[in-house]
């Protein structure tokens, strides 16, 4: 199909042109040095910094928006537009010394004032701040007051030290707590446009269509090697024009005849076909985030443990991986990301494939072959083909597992109440260990979607929280995953790749383990392909 | 005719309120909640309320629906829970493709089906009329989403003589959407052509039958005049009818060419209000799939006795 | 009478391939058609794999099998409900006259207009993983048809003499509809519900397709040929299969109605 789809191309072209034309409709007028186009799965939800999101939302404001701090490659937080950071000895004041010479957009300098009222007008309930929570004290620390000491400095003070501060502040989901220019809204307060420091501005927005971005000429990027959403932001294209095209293979056939020049998150399904394309290279890496199975102990028959061990230990996790995700990864038993400095080491999934310990425990147990229900959806390919080899796995050591195929939001909706035995799911990056057991892990009478309560676990993910020191939170994290694999409150099978297929002359495309496409310091040479 | 048209429509409007009202509370009644959905794997009670707040959606369920109506009645037909666009914005576009997929497979498949089937009839229990019969049925019984499937492995991927996925809309590119439109369009009109044609040699053969025609004959006319002038107005009516239901109900409901020829029309996007749970759109969709239902049929029933005379005689 | 029709011939016969393969299907596959096997992914038809395998290694003969037993139940059930409740509902509106007819009429209209596949959504939702959401979906898309026909036949018969008869003979409505009512409407009904049939099982297909259907990993028709398209270039036997099969299956039903519909005419005309 590609390889003729590439042909295709070219008997096109031969027709009179037509589809250069049709491809690429106003690229030629709005600039003549052409115009970088990436699909896009779906519209983002607003413009306004963490309030009205999702993940698109999140990955395109990341080109616009600036705040304090940012993620380095392996997501730890880095300064972004401050230059220095102090702590106080109690751990409950920071104080930000801001980058000199900085402007907005709109070209005003950035000082201490803007940062005040940004950070004010997140903590104000009534803008609906997604990440208001870990800010507020509801989640965590809360900030007891945000001032500026100075026209360049500003300090923030908690009401207790709170290590994962500046992890938080950095989320992409809260828009990494963009500092805005207060022109962003008008005179009653109500959104208008942000008005920020990213290397990229929007310049047009087309409801469903295309999203236009112009290099903003004002932006001065930290200096060194390009580093997470923080180092190295030298926008090289001065437009970019992001195109919303919902359906998998019409963005393959896109980058197939050049109309984009690079396609983020290509699904496993299609990369049989994407290996055989010529012109086009891969550009992958394992990302955070993690798909496995829940399992629900409150089930009679899942309450014992040997069952929910027997089940995790008749998975060949690593066969698994690599069948859903067509060889792009390997097995991650843990939770926590293989990407992450908390991970665990990549052998770690096949060593726990033990077909005979299953055998022997589900005998112990007493196990009579009684059916399980293992509820998955069809909406993401990789949670119904992992549900789909699970229970032919399981099928071996003589486990009846019965598939129940959800539509998406029911699926939700039981997760949500908790109503399952097992669970095929998959969950979204997170930038730290402690936020990927809290999935998982806490109050499970406050939130029922939980399935692992146990105290002493959570006990030592409140410790991890308290600590921002690397080797105690490893320790930690070790002894969780350990715990993890003992409870079985959630079987982890992979931690997802990050996916993209970029055309041959585009320079500079990193994948990342938050699976975000960042498009500063990349450049497509010799302009568009035809 | 206007006086009829007005009486109609106020006729066939207990009929929609009806329909509207059922999908305002089936589409509410079933498991899923658009605010859990935006938040996706995030439990936080506290969150969910205030979107749910955001949408409207603690409101009582008979307000909700007031609410709707009074605002659909001033033209409003609020905004998209996911794509947070006008719904209006959304429905245009999306008509636009399905229209222009599903008029011209309509009026193909009408232009096959009258001279075919009526051939068929004058040569009745003869070979051509069993192949016409047989090639009909056979259309019939070929699922309109294998037949795109096998056209695009066909011409698509074997013959490269079309796109196998994409879009490109009439508007913007006139040539160029000729193109994509051309598969899907043979498609359907290879399948709606099945029906027509059936239709059409039935009535033929009832009509043969007729003593006029006889009359006509013993005038001496050609078989072909006979045919033109006096079958053809006979045979029109119930094809007509026919090419309305059929007009009628493609417009909201060409959903599986629409996914396999990945077009942007009215009914994937239905479809995906339903998944998304997206209520304003689901409601917005079904409000045009129903109108253009009523419509068609209404403006066909107007139409029919200037086409085919005979219909004004009944 | 039959044997002087090909076409009824053909139609019978047709019908009855189907019943078989669903019995085989159903009770005996020559491999359990959810049986993952790694090995053998995508390999092309062979004397082990007749119609070859799918992308996990299932055997696509077993499924396709599995697949008629599943499809021909759905479509079974569906035209059952619908030819039940239909001529019902229909000969009691026809009878009845007045305004509950006019209500029937109306709600019937508004189930007209309501898209099928929004409803099928929607029972997918509702009845999750039950095979009768397809059913009550497909059931309530078709009900209106019904007793459109029904309706219309009695309305026809309401003037005729021997139901007059035996309302004035003191027969209770009831007696009526049963005795003289619903017997005299067995030949549109028949005809209605051999053309519901091919209606459900095409729709079937297509929800499945849709991902609508009954819940995979269970075989159906439709969902194999949407699984099929990712693979369209390296498994063609994958779409083939099942396709032809809807294809053929349709085919033998639309011949069948045809053949009934001419016996039915003949009969009536003599």
């Amino acid at each position: 199909m590609s390889r003729s789809l590439v042909h295709r191309l070219r008997l096109l072209t031969a027709w009179g042109g037509l589809l250069a034309a049709a491809v690429l409709p106003a690229a030629a007028a709005v600039t003549p040095t052409g115009l970088m186009q990436i699909p896009l799965t779906s519209d983002i939800r607003g413009t306004n910094p963490g309030v009205n999101r999702d993940a698109n939302t999140d990955t395109i404001m990341m080109h616009v928006l600036e705040g304090l701090v940012g993620y380095r490659e392996d997501g730890t937080p880095d300064l972004l537009l401050a230059q220095a950071l102090t702590l106080s000895p109690d751990g409950r004041r920071y104080t930000f010394r801001l980058r000199e010479g900085l402007t907005f957009h709109n070209g005003q300098p950035v000082t201490a004032a803007e940062v005040v009222w940004s950070w004010r007008r997140y903590l104000d309930p009534r803008t609906n701040w997604t990440c208001l929570a870990d800010f507020n004290g509801t989640r965590g620390a809360k900030i007891e007051a945000v001032e500026a000491d100075d026209p360049l400095t500003v300090s923030f003070t908690l009401d207790r030290p709170q290590p994962l501060f500046l992890t938080l502040m950095a989320g992409f989901n809260c828009g990494g707590s963009a500092i805005l220019h207060p022109d962003s809204v008008d005179a009653e307060g109500k959104w208008r446009e942000p008005v920020s420091t990213g290397p990229y501005r929007i310049t047009r927005w087309e409801r469903g269509r295309a999203i236009d971005m112009e290099a903003f000429a004002g932006y001065r990027p930290l200096p060194g090697p390009p580093d997470g959403n923080v180092r190295g932001k030298v926008a090289l294209e001065p437009h970019l024009r992001w195109l919303i095209i919902r359906d998998a293979s019409s963005r393959l056939a896109a980058l197939v005849k050049g109309q984009v020049d690079v396609m983020p998150e290509v699904p496993a399904a299609e990369m049989l076909q994407v290996r055989r394309l010529k012109g086009v290279h891969i550009v992958s890496a394992p990302m955070l985030g993690s798909y496995g199975i829940l399992v629900q102990d409150q089930d009679p028959l899942l309450a014992d443990p040997r069952i929910r061990e027997a089940i995790a230990c008749a998975i060949d996790r690593q066969a698994l991986a690599r069948l859903v995700t067509e060889g792009t990864v390997d097995a991650n038993p843990s939770i926590v990301a293989s990407a992450s400095p908390y991970g665990v080491g990549r052998d770690a999934g096949a060593a726990l494939y033990d077909p005979d310990r299953s055998r022997a425990l589900l005998k112990e147990a007493g196990y009579d072959g009684q059916s399980i229900v293992l509820t998955t959806n069809r909406r993401y390919p990789a949670m119904f083909n992992q549900a789909l080899l699970v229970q032919a796995m399981a099928r071996q050591v003589g486990l009846n597992i019965r598939i129940e195929v959800l539509e998406w939001a029911t699926q939700m909706d039981r997760w949500r109440r908790g109503d399952f035995q097992l669970f095929s799911f998959g969950f979204t990056a997170k930038a730290d260990a402690a936020q990927s057991y809290e999935s998982i892990l806490g109050d499970r009478v406050a939130s029922r979607s939980k399935t692992w309560g146990d105290p002493a676990a959570r006990a030592l993910l409140a410790d991890s929280m308290n600590t921002g020191d690397v080797e105690q939170r490893r320790r930690i994290f070790d002894e969780l995953y350990q715990r993890m694999l003992h409870d079985v409150p959630y079987i982890a099978l992979f931690s997802p790749a990050d996916i993209n297929a970029v055309r041959d002359g585009v320079t500079g495309f990193r994948s990342w383990q938050f699976g975000r496409a960042r498009l500063w310091g990349v450049k497509r040479e010799g302009g568009q392909a035809s | 005719m206007i006086r009829y048209a007005l009486t109609r429509l106020t006729l066939a409007l207990p009929t929609i309120i009806i329909a509207l009202f059922l999908i305002f509370v089936l589409i509410r009644l079933i498991p899923g909640d658009p605010a859990q959905l935006i938040l996706g794997e995030v439990d936080d009670p506290a969150a969910l309320a205030r979107i749910r707040a955001d949408l409207a959606l603690d409101k009582p369920l008979p307000m909700q629906f007031l609410y709707w109506v009074l605002a659909l009645a001033r033209g409003d037909f609020g905004t998209s829970i996911t794509m947070q666009s006008p719904v209006l914005d959304l429905l245009g576009p999306a008509f636009a493709v399905t229209a222009s997929l599903v008029v011209p497979s309509v009026v193909i498949a009408a232009l096959l089906a009258l001279p075919l089937g009526m051939l068929a009839a004058w040569r009745r229990n003869t070979r051509t009329d069993t192949a016409v019969v047989a090639v009909s049925t056979l259309s019939l019984s070929i699922p309109a989403f294998w037949l795109g499937l096998m056209l695009l492995l066909l011409f698509g991927v074997k013959l490269d003589l079309f796109p196998v996925v994409g879009y490109v809309s009439l508007a913007e590119d006139f040539g160029e959407g000729l193109h994509y439109l051309a598969l899907p369009v043979l498609t359907l009109a290879l399948i709606e052509a099945g029906v027509l044609v059936r239709l059409v040699r039935a009535s033929t053969v009832e009509v043969l039958q007729l003593d006029y025609i006889a009359h006509a004959r013993a005038k001496g006319l050609t078989e072909v005049a006979v045919a033109g002038r006096h079958a053809l107005p006979n045979v029109m009516g119930p094809t007509w009818t026919m090419i309305g239901l059929v007009l009628g109900g493609l417009l909201g409901g060409a959903v599986v060419i629409e996914t396999v020829f990945s077009l942007p029309g009215l009914g994937r996007l239905m479809v995906e209000a339903v998944f998304a749970r997206d209520y304003p759109l689901v409601q917005g969709c079904m409000v045009v799939v129903m109108l253009s239902y009523v419509g068609v049929n209404l403006l066909v029933e107007l139409t029919a006795p200037l086409l085919c005379p005979a219909v004004r005689h009944e | 009478m039959l044997m002087q029709r090909p076409s009824g011939i053909a139609g019978v016969t047709v019908i009855a391939l189907i019943l078989l393969a669903a019995a085989i299907g159903a009770l005996a596959p020559p491999y359990d058609p959810t049986m993952v096997d790694f090995t053998t992914r995508l390999s092309p038809p062979s004397s082990a794999h007749w119609l070859g395998t799918d992308e996990w290694g299932r055997d696509v003969l077993s499924r396709l099998l599995s697949g008629t037993a599943v499809t021909v139940a759905v479509a079974g059930l569906t035209t059952l409900l619908v030819t039940i409740s239909g001529a019902l509902l229909g000969a009691f509106s026809g009878l009845a006259g007045g305004w509950l007819d006019r209500c029937v009429v109306a709600l019937m209209d508004a189930f007209l207009a309501f898209p099928a596949l929004v409803l099928a959504i929607a029972m997918t939702a509702v009845l999750a993983g039950s095979s009768l959401a397809p059913v009550v979906a497909l059931g309530v898309a078709y009900l209106p048809y019904m007793v459109r026909v029904v309706r219309a036949h009695v309305l026809t018969l309401r003037g005729r003499d021997f139901i007059a008869a035996s309302r004035v003979m003191g027969n209770s409505p009831a007696y009526t509809l049963l005795r003289h009512v619903i017997p005299n409407t067995v030949a549109p009904v028949l005809v209605m519900s051999t053309s519901l049939f091919g209606w459900a099982l095409l729709a079937e297909s297509a929800l499945s397709f849709l991902g609508l259907g009954l819940a995979p990993p269970a075989a159906s028709w439709g969902g194999m040929l949407a699984d099929s398209r990712n693979y369209f270039a390296d498994a063609p036997w994958l779409a083939l299969a099942p396709g032809i099969a809807i294809s053929g299956a349709l085919l033998g039903i639309n011949l069948f109605g045809d053949f009934c519909r001419d016996y039915f005419d003949r009969k009536t005309k003599d």
